[in-house]
């Protein structure tokens, strides 16, 4: 690009748009300032919070997320380099911590996941299944005879958090420690009266994360954590700080974001409760791309910051070195010139690349497991509580859908049934013998077998 | 009909494995996929073509 070619400023920023995904607004105009942004600037210029670029179209985030050589993830909290902010917009000012590697770049990002890789690839995962079939039964068992149950509080939340401490190799019984502060952390607002229990809980999972660090390093168990204490990027084994960060996004992906997925599903399916019935009675066919639309439509993870890393001209519009830029999945799921009828659930739609897992080097690390803990409790309700009735008066939403498109709360409805097995605190019991005793965390290279439950 | 699976493009988002499970196998350590052979028996084709739809990275191409 010739010094001529660069445009200055006002033209470079033409398309311009108020947007901040922070407020409750855009949760209740999403699909109106989606379609506004698509029709007239599918990359925008938006003064909110500093200022920063927001790419809305389909096709423009598809062509910018796959830009690796112009865009950095990189969080640099110590300022060595070049001061980069990571994926959150605006920078979070409570933990300077780097958010594992999904705040790097190669060659460090690409270590990290080779790194993990061979405990959260397909194969890895489905060794995992009986765990999750067992977890999701107990914990539907708590309720089955009750007749009422909080989708969120007792099978959502829970599940992605006992297994997510599973394959980490920290004992599952931990999960309360970490299972409430992670969700509170993100539903709750910044100027909540109710933040300092929330940072207080956060504190002790921090703690946890660091002793369960530190006794793996001493004492060797199977899991992504002793993977971490073992790891060597660029030749040195990171410092603790950084590990933490990396325990930190795995636990922060792991928990809300299935929750989430599962809670909206359950919800829209007793809505629709004949689409329901169909899904039940098809599952064989239509699971697969059902779970793909809900991802679609209900795009737990909105989207991710970056930052350009050198002047570029990317679908058109001209970028500057240091500039922040937001892609949002959320609206690229929306384009109505990549899928058809976007805001309409179509359970089997075909063609549906949606990018709810990011694109590109930064896809999603843990999408396996999602997916698969996602089937088993959606298949599960219906088996157990086919004609359950959430009840839209107590369905608490997140205020905000700008970290996670999630819910708090989803109670519902049905007709009681049995008990099929023990309960979850005794059902957690015989899981960790199992994982203790067949080292269910290695990873696929050690240990291939599926997780093998005897009652 | 032949399928190729770009290695560069590929990040392992595993539909295509979903949608056409005898034609792409998914590496055990990183799930990247890869077609089982690059011939599509015939009876397979329009599990393909649809596996190229869907393709979050549009890393699949048939000639």
């Amino acid at each position: 690009m010739s010094a001529e070619e660069v445009l200055p400023d006002a033209d470079r920023k033409k398309n311009r748009f108020h947007f901040d995904r922070h407020t409750p607004e855009y949760r209740h105009q999403f699909e109106s300032v989606t379609q506004e942004m698509q029709a007239k600037c599918p990359i925008a210029w938006s003064d909110t919070y500093g200022g920063h670029w927001v790419a809305a179209g389909n096709r423009e985030v598809f062509e910018l997320a796959r830009s690796a050589e112009y865009l950095s993830n990189d969080h640099d909290v110590n300022n060595e380099r070049r001061g980069y902010k990571g994926i959150t917009i605006p920078t979070p000012e409570s933990m300077k911590i780097q958010g594992g590697f999904l705040e790097m770049d190669p060659p460090e990002q690409r270590q990290y996941r080779q790194t993990l890789n061979p405990y959260l690839s397909p194969a890895a995962v489905s060794r995992w299944a009986p765990v999750v079939e067992k977890l999701v039964r107990a914990c539907l068992d708590e309720k089955i005879e009750t007749g009422q149950i909080d989708f969120v509080d007792d099978l959502a939340n829970v599940v992605p958090a006992i297994l997510t401490l599973a394959m980490m190799g920290i004992p599952l019984k931990q999960w309360t420690i970490y299972c409430e502060p992670v969700h509170a952390s993100v539903y709750t607002p910044p100027d909540s009266p109710d933040m300092p229990r929330v940072r207080q809980g956060q504190m002790g999972m921090y703690q946890d994360m660091f002793a369960q660090l530190a006794a793996i390093k001493g004492n060797p168990r199977p899991g992504l954590i002793d993977a971490l204490a073992r790891v060597s990027i660029n030749g040195k084994a990171p410092p603790d700080m950084e590990l933490l960060g990396v325990m930190a996004l795995i636990i922060g992906g792991g928990f809300d974001t299935t929750t989430a997925l599962t809670a909206h599903a359950l919800e829209w399916l007793s809505e629709h409760p004949e689409q329901r019935e169909r899904l039940s009675r098809e599952r064989d066919t239509l699971l697969d791309p059902a779970t793909e639309e809900f991802l679609r439509f209900y795009c737990p993870a909105p989207g991710d910051g970056r930052t350009i890393s050198a002047d570029c001209e990317i679908a058109g519009v001209q970028f500057k070195e240091g500039e922040r830029l937001w892609l949002s999945w959320a609206m690229a799921n929306r384009d109505p010139s990549v899928f058809d009828n976007p805001n309409e659930v179509d359970l089997a739609r075909t063609g549906n690349r949606h990018h709810s897992f990011g694109l590109g080097i930064h896809r999603c690390i843990g999408s396996n497991v999602a997916r698969m803990v996602f089937k088993h409790m959606v298949t599960a309700v219906l088996d157990r509580m086919p004609g359950y009735q959430c009840d839209p008066a107590g369905a608490v939403h997140y205020e905000t859908i700008g970290v996670i498109q999630g819910m708090q709360h989803l109670p519902a409805t049905f007709t009681p049934g049995s008990r099929l097995g023990a309960g979850l605190d005794e059902t957690i019991e015989t899981l960790q013998r199992v994982c203790d005793k067949q080292r269910l965390a290695e990873p696929v290279t050690v240990r291939k077998a599926k997780a093998e439950i005897v009652h | 009909m032949k399928v190729k699976v770009d290695p560069e493009r590929c990040q392992g988002h595993t539909l295509c494995a979903m949608i056409a499970p005898k034609v792409f196998e998914l590496d055990e350590v990183d799930g990247h996929s890869s077609p089982i052979s690059e011939d599509v028996p015939a009876d397979q084709e329009a599990q393909v073509a649809e596996a190229v739809r869907s393709c979050p990275e549009q890393a699949i191409s048939i000639s």
